[in-house]
């Protein structure tokens, strides 16, 4: 019931569309109709355009979501388990967010030249922040009255952190996890904007120089679902971890 | 056969505010002790510097005649709240009082504790399905698990109805006969403190110290509606409003107020 609701505005509109473009009121040429879309989309997807293209782009957003969220979880635990470091790392990370991320575009194509190496980068430190501010901000919020629980019962340092921190700290990690993957996606469509030959991006760009409406719509329909696929896969392998949640999850 | 002894403890914070002074108490296994006093009186902060989760600014804690700093695999605690770990499950909350017991022996006494605790179906339950007095009943069970010398309770039954409070001495008193530890609750009830302990430290404030002590010669199980339990009862509240007419007279600009109209 809850699907049809949603559903309603979307067929309605694309309905109202098709029969504006098929009877001549409205042209469709920059606004397709949804038959025009659904037979692009089929047409890209038969001569195999396509998955070339989605393999390239989540080849990228899943390489470079690895790398920023591992560095992420790194820096945020090294930061929020010791003061010290707190104190050494985290005001230049700071300065360092406050860069717009496209910024970085220029001196990451000079420094790791226009292929993939500075489109990992990109992408990398688009999901870096996130995590690493989710996992310093949970760590230190962690209840210390659990953590005198873990001291009283005769529980080390590590022993601590492994039993009553690390738990503690997963549901932020995760849901730092799902905004990084978000931010993954929308720099994985930057990076493949500043040049591509592949890449659902790419799709984009060349939907805009072919002046094809289409092909650029698809484009965007097929990173709506990669997005929500991708978010979907990230909360149903996390769920396990997070059972003994009272409040309900997974919705976005 | 374990002895505690607190000689001279005291506390003051960093902010110069003297939590405790020269706290004195001594106890024998098989032996439940009573703090009684209102807020401010450092009774927390003695449980806590019990227990080794903050340092004593002067004097000490021993057991068995050996002085401890930090926390000791003898001296286990219930805090005023349950503080279960809501990521593992009733059974696994209770062996996690268990860290140095073997795991077999740690699975069986978990079961057993479960048992006694009148939680018996509830091993695989998540703490967030469970009522307030049952959470703290798990609470009570994972700090017995380890067979601990020392148990201290930090109002653990303050947050609970008075049916269910009653019901968890019961369960205290049967769980402390079995392994006879010291037991060092701190309490703002007269009656809790009356029931349960042989002794009764009364403290007062400003800066928390022992008033007086007091000895409770009931014998077990303890009727309520007895005129001695009567006696006794007024006896220690006799000794509180001693207690709070000194701090007056020390402060005259303090208000009269009893927390126990």
């Amino acid at each position: 019931m809850q699907a049809i609701t949603a559903l309603a505005v979307p067929v309605v509109l694309g309905i109202a569309w098709e029969l504006a473009v098929r009877t001549g009121i409205a042209p469709g040429r920059l606004m397709p109709p949804p038959s025009r879309l659904a037979h692009t989309a089929l047409a890209l997807a038969s001569s195999g355009e396509l998955w070339t293209h989605v393999a390239a782009t989540m080849t990228r957003v899943v390489i470079g979501f690895a790398i920023g969220s591992v560095a992420g979880t790194l820096f945020g635990m090294l930061t929020g388990a010791s003061e010290t470091m707190r104190r050494l790392l985290d005001p230049s990370i700071q300065a360092l967010r406050a860069i717009p991320s496209i910024a970085w575009v220029p001196i990451f194509i000079l420094w790791f030249g226009i292929f993939e190496t500075s489109k990992l980068a990109l992408i990398a430190l688009g999901v870096f922040f996130p995590v690493y501010l989710g996992m310093l901000s949970a760590i230190q919020s962690v209840d210390r009255k659990l953590i005198e629980v873990g001291r009283v019962f005769g529980f080390s340092r590590i022993g601590i952190m492994l039993r009553i921190t690390w738990p503690a700290v997963l549901p932020t990690w995760i849901a730092s996890l799902r905004s990084g993957l978000g931010l993954g996606f929308m720099f994985v469509v930057a990076a493949e904007l500043m040049g591509a030959s592949e890449g659902v991006g790419y799709l984009l760009l060349d939907g805009q120089q072919m002046g094809r409406a289409d092909s650029i719509l698809v484009a965007m329909i097929v990173f709506a679902l990669l997005g929500k696929f991708s978010d979907g896969v990230l909360v149903a392998v996390t769920r396990p971890l997070l059972r003994w949640q009272d409040t309900v999850r997974g919705r976005l | 056969m374990t002895t505690l002894s607190i000689d001279g403890l005291s506390k003051t914070y960093a902010d110069g505010t003297e939590a405790l002074r020269d706290m004195h108490i001594r106890a024998q296994s098989g032996e439940i002790v009573a703090i009684l006093g209102g807020s401010g009186c450092g009774k927390t902060t003695l449980l806590r510097l019990t227990a080794g989760l903050d340092q004593p600014s002067a004097g000490g804690i021993a057991i068995n005649g050996q002085a401890i700093a930090g926390t000791h695999p003898a001296v286990s605690a219930v805090f005023q709240e349950p503080r279960l770990l809501p990521w593992l499950t009733v059974g696994r909350n209770i062996a996690f009082g268990g860290r140095r017991i073997a795991e077999p022996e740690r699975q069986r006494r978990s079961a057993d504790l479960l048992e006694r605790i009148g939680l018996a179906g509830y091993a695989a339950r998540w703490p967030k399905d469970l009522s307030g007095g049952q959470q703290q009943r798990v609470a009570i069970a994972r700090a017995l698990i380890g067979h601990p010398e020392i148990l201290l309770l930090d109002e653990p039954f303050s947050a609970l109805d008075s049916f269910t409070r009653a019901s968890l001495h019961e369960l205290l008193l049967l769980l402390w006969q079995e392994l006879r530890p010291i037991i060092l609750i701190v309490t703002h009830d007269v009656d809790e403190a009356v029931f349960l302990a042989d002794r009764v430290v009364v403290m007062r404030p400003h800066p928390g110290r022992v008033h007086e002590a007091m000895t409770i010669g009931l014998p077990r199980p303890r009727n309520k509606l007895t005129s001695e339990y009567d006696i006794m009862r007024r006896n220690v509240l006799r000794a509180i409003d001693r207690s709070l007419a000194a701090d007056r007279q020390r402060e005259p600009s303090t208000g009269a107020m009893s927390p126990w109209v």
